[in-house]
């Protein structure tokens, strides 16, 4: 009997998972490469307290975008085609592994984005407002970020050193995350609404989540 | 054989009579009232961004038309509108660039239509840098198929960027719902006049680009041996004549 889509999402999300527990490269590697970013900034800008603060959201966003993308170049760098063909073999449905591989590179994220904004926090004296509204904006670029990563780590081949290319392809396609995630924050700061924001990124995941599940089958032939 | 001369010459005829055209028009057209003769970069500026949209477009369409029949023709326009389009994008950001420093003051400003050009510029750019990942041809038509038509959605950002975000890069000049901001009727046959050269210039170019990538294919499928017959082609099975061979 074949199992059923939510549960070959499960399984893929438990074995990216696992996987991870086992690389552990986005908690010693992806994390602190962010932090270390974050550490470089004033030292380029100037130490000014108060210009920090204000271009600190900004700042943190920016290393979710650039290095977040490397949670996911990280996974599809170390997946052969091998692996591949031996889960298309075992009737894995290709919607299912890019929703899981998507959900992974997701949960990696939102981990990436609470560590790494706690220390934008610390380093830059930002002012945590609207958490409801900000716990949102999280989970929404998380799983932006993370169908887009997917959706691009599916396009390359990984086994020619393409995953090189997954940033160069992602980050563009990404500025509607990063334009909804900084005016959210900067709606919150002046109190005016943010809504639009928030339906723009979320208008993003579905249309990203769409094309991804629908050009999973094809990709995989490839 | 002669006969062959002038179809493979034709694109370079018409790319000629049409650059002519354009660059007659713009030098004959009246001098702005406030720019001057500057404006005249407005007669390549503004084409080139045209063909941008028009080149990528068409990526989009016929991205979605191979991802429909899997047919590798819609693949090699696609690959070859994407480049043609590259190389117009960069030439708009570059005389956007030159056109703003006498009149902005600066090379760059971070205003929405610039910044969102050149996010479309490098989307594209990595369209062209995932074709290289590759050398299967079906392969790399799929892949390159889907992000033609996701990289797409910057096309309508890229042009209405300067309605929904009010910075210093003027509205649309002739596609706007209340008429053609260009008042003088010269300066507006004399832009129309460079539109339709620089569109000539891009079918001309694909004409010339998508021939190459056939070619290219065709090199390809000999070189990995596609056409030639196999070793036991030559061979014939053996009957299945039950009073033969039987042994």
């Amino acid at each position: 009997m074949t199992p059923s889509f939510t549960s070959q999402v499960g399984a893929v999300v438990k074995r990216d998972l696992r996987r991870q527990r086992r690389r552990g490269d986005v908690l010693w590697i992806t994390i602190p490469f962010g932090a270390v970013a974050l550490l470089l900034m004033p030292l380029a800008v100037g130490t000014d307290a108060g210009l920090l603060q204000r271009i600190g959201p900004g700042m943190f966003w920016l290393t979710v975008m650039l290095f977040g993308v490397l949670v996911t170049v990280g996974r599809a760098s170390v997946e052969t085609q091998a692996q591949r063909d031996a889960a298309s073999l075992l009737g894995l449905d290709p919607a299912a592994g890019y929703a899981g591989r998507s959900a992974s590179a997701a949960a990696l994220l939102l981990i990436y984005e609470v560590i790494v904004g706690a220390i934008a926090v610390v380093l830059y004296d930002i002012e945590v407002i609207g958490i409801p509204w900000l716990a949102v904006t999280l989970v929404l670029v998380a799983a932006g970020l993370g169908l887009l990563a997917a959706l691009g780590a599916s396009l390359v081949n990984s086994d020619s050193g393409g995953s090189a290319l997954v940033p160069l392809l992602v980050a563009p396609l990404s500025v509607p995350l990063l334009l909804g995630a900084t005016q959210a924050y900067e709606g919150l700061r002046l109190g005016s609404s943010i809504l639009e924001w928030m339906l723009l990124m979320a208008a993003v995941v579905l249309s990203v989540a769409v094309v991804g599940v629908i050009t999973a089958r094809p990709l995989q032939e490839s | 054989m002669q006969s062959d001369i002038p179809s493979r010459r034709w694109p370079w005829f018409a790319i000629g009579i049409a650059v002519a055209a354009s660059v007659t028009v713009a030098m004959l057209s009246p001098a702005d009232a406030v720019q001057g003769e500057l404006v005249r970069i407005m007669y390549v500026h503004v084409p080139a961004a045209w063909l941008a949209y028009l080149a990528f477009g068409v990526t989009l369409i016929a991205s979605i038309g191979y991802l429909l029949s899997r047919n590798l023709a819609w693949d090699r326009i696609a690959a070859s509108s994407a480049e043609i389009g590259v190389y117009f994008t960069g030439l708009a950001i570059v005389l956007g660039m030159i056109w703003a420093k006498p009149t902005w003051g600066v090379w760059w400003t971070w205003d929405a239509r610039l910044t969102l050009t050149a996010i479309m510029f490098f989307v594209y750019v990595g369209y062209l840098a995932l074709r290289r990942t590759t050398d299967d041809r079906r392969a790399r038509a799929n892949r390159a198929a889907v992000l033609g038509v996701v990289g797409a959605v910057q096309i309508p950002l890229v042009h209405f960027s300067v309605v929904w975000w009010r910075t210093l890069h003027q509205p649309a000049s002739i596609l706007r719902p209340d008429g053609p901001a260009i008042q003088d009727p010269i300066m507006r046959v004399a832009l129309l006049i460079a539109v339709i050269a620089f569109t000539v210039v891009y079918v001309s170019l694909m004409v010339k680009v998508a021939e190459l990538h056939r070619v290219n294919d065709a090199a390809q499928a000999a070189e990995a041996g596609e056409h030639h017959p196999v070793a036991g082609a030559s061979v014939t099975a053996p009957g299945l004549d039950p009073g033969v061979g039987n042994v």
